[in-house]
């Protein structure tokens, strides 16, 4: 769902950067302030390595193939969705900038998207499932389900807005694939945190309702 | 997708007038041609500007020596998801057009028309140039000095700083990737084959993954500890020495620009103005 150069006008793609660049000041500021000291350099390996598992095929029914955006992880295992924002960024510059896969003028409508929608909605859909259902990996799934869908929903509705999509097919046809896709990332993004809790439960920010 | 980065950068390596240009004045004419392309209206002359671009795009190639077979699967790689948009936009136009004609009528009222046509191509050519630039951009300089090059320009330093760290273990990761790739393929696991009951090949490639978040992770702690005993702290600065360009480099960047600045003006004049 990287929105390419020229799919959204110019004008509607500077106000996309001004809101990135608002929540990128922010998570620099949620770095500086709320991580233990100054963990600036482990947040940028870390982006490195979400780049890399971005890179792993994971398999969908019907012979399509997915990945991981990883939003919703970083925003769990770290604890605040200013965590995905950032890493999200850094990785969407990268993306961007050396392989053309998103555009430059709509980089911060994909910021938006992938960084503050899929981790504010992945952050906060965890905690809200986790006290209702008390269970880490079903919460952990859903959350990453949502954080997959809302962000190609909005996708959508901004290709709309820019003229460049229909609305009720758009939203239908991105809703559809991405559901599918997401029920994917839910399982993995489950397994992975499984894996977390397991060997690392100390990097875990709240780790409650995790199976002794 | 990293496993190609280490391609890129051997092609970035490479030594031509285009490599050996100042990292700045790259940068400010891919943009400046992607912002100029973008701005350009979706009107019947995108297609003259888009020669104007694409011939500016072919003489940096050429000049380049960036191989071509390997600059249009590069770009080749990135179109699927644009282009799959644009599919979209002709089977269901957001804007009804006003007397359109209609080509081929498929089941479910599902109509593809002319002027959906005509407008996906004008998107779809600029779509096209823009790639194509950021793949030259990529092609012809290094990673490291593309930062260098932006701190030049007046990128603040955190984010440079933060860039460039990120930057230098993308290799990192990018060679461990290739390593769990090979591991992977010598126990014959492939994680779309169907053979394998789905459930499992769900919960492999789930560890794969998380194994290397938690590499990355204790990579990130060891990096952070490591950089905190050689001083690193919350002033860390990352300093660029001045260099100014020379005259060569102030020659390409003036008649380039002169072209994305004036191009689209003259073009957008040249052929709505009447006569």
């Amino acid at each position: 769902m990287h929105i390419p150069d020229s799919f959204i006008p110019i004008s509607q793609g500077a106000v996309y950067w001004l809101i990135a660049l608002v929540f990128i000041a922010l998570s620099l500021r949620w770095i500086r302030n709320e991580m233990s000291e100054e963990k600036v350099p482990l947040v940028a390996v870390l982006a490195a390595g979400v780049f890399a598992l971005q890179a792993f095929n994971i398999p969908v029914t019907m012979g399509t193939s997915g990945h991981l955006v990883g939003g919703a992880l970083v925003a769990i295992v770290l604890g605040s969705p200013f965590a995905a924002v950032f890493v999200l960024s850094l990785v969407l510059i990268v993306q961007g900038v050396l392989f053309g896969d998103g555009g430059i003028t709509t980089m911060g409508a994909n910021i938006v998207n992938m960084g503050v929608i899929g981790g504010f909605v992945g952050y906060y859909a965890y905690h809200g499932l986790l006290s209702v259902t008390k269970n880490m990996f079903a919460s952990a799934a859903g959350a990453a389900w949502l954080a997959c869908i809302v962000p190609a929903l909005a996708a959508a509705l901004e290709l709309w807005v820019a003229g460049t999509f229909p609305l009720e097919a758009g939203l239908a046809g991105m809703g559809l694939y991405h559901a599918l896709i997401g029920v994917v990332e839910a399982g993995i993004t489950a397994v992975v945190l499984g894996l977390i809790a397991n060997t690392r439960p100390d990097i875990l920010e709240h780790a409650e309702g995790v199976p002794a | 997708m990293i496993e190609d980065l280490f391609e890129i950068e051997r092609l970035a390596y490479g030594d031509s007038p285009v490599h050996r240009l100042d990292a700045r004045v790259k940068i400010v004419i891919a943009f400046g041609a992607i912002i100029a392309l973008v701005a350009y209206p979706v009107h019947g002359s995108v297609y003259l500007f888009a020669g104007v671009m694409g011939a500016l795009l072919v003489a940096l190639l050429l000049a380049s020596r960036v191989p071509l077979r390997t600059f249009l699967l590069r770009v080749g790689a990135i179109l699927p998801f644009g282009l799959s948009i644009l599919v979209f936009q002709v089977l269901f136009p957001p804007v009804a057009f006003a007397s359109p004609t209609v080509l081929l009528a498929l089941p479910l009222g599902v109509e593809i028309t002319a002027e959906a046509l005509a407008k996906a191509a004008m998107i779809g050519v600029r779509f096209v140039l823009c790639i194509g630039f950021i793949v030259l951009l990529s092609s012809t300089t290094r990673l490291q000095d593309l930062l260098t090059g932006a701190r030049r320009l007046g990128f603040p330093s955190e984010f440079t700083l933060i860039l460039g760290m990120m930057a230098r273990y993308l290799f990192v990761f990018g060679q461990m990737f290739v390593r769990v790739m090979n591991a992977l393929a010598t126990r014959c696991f492939d994680p779309l084959d169907r053979s394998l009951p789905y459930g499992y090949r769900l919960r492999q490639t789930g560890y794969t993954i998380g194994t290397m978040f938690l590499r990355s992770y204790e990579q990130g702690e060891r990096t952070y500890t490591a950089m905190l005993c050689r001083g690193y702290g919350r002033d860390a600065y990352l300093f660029v020495p001045k260099k100014p360009l020379s005259r060569g480099d102030w020659t390409v960047l003036a008649a380039c620009m002169a072209v994305v600045c004036v191009g689209p003006v003259a073009v957008f004049l040249f052929s709505t103005l009447p006569g």
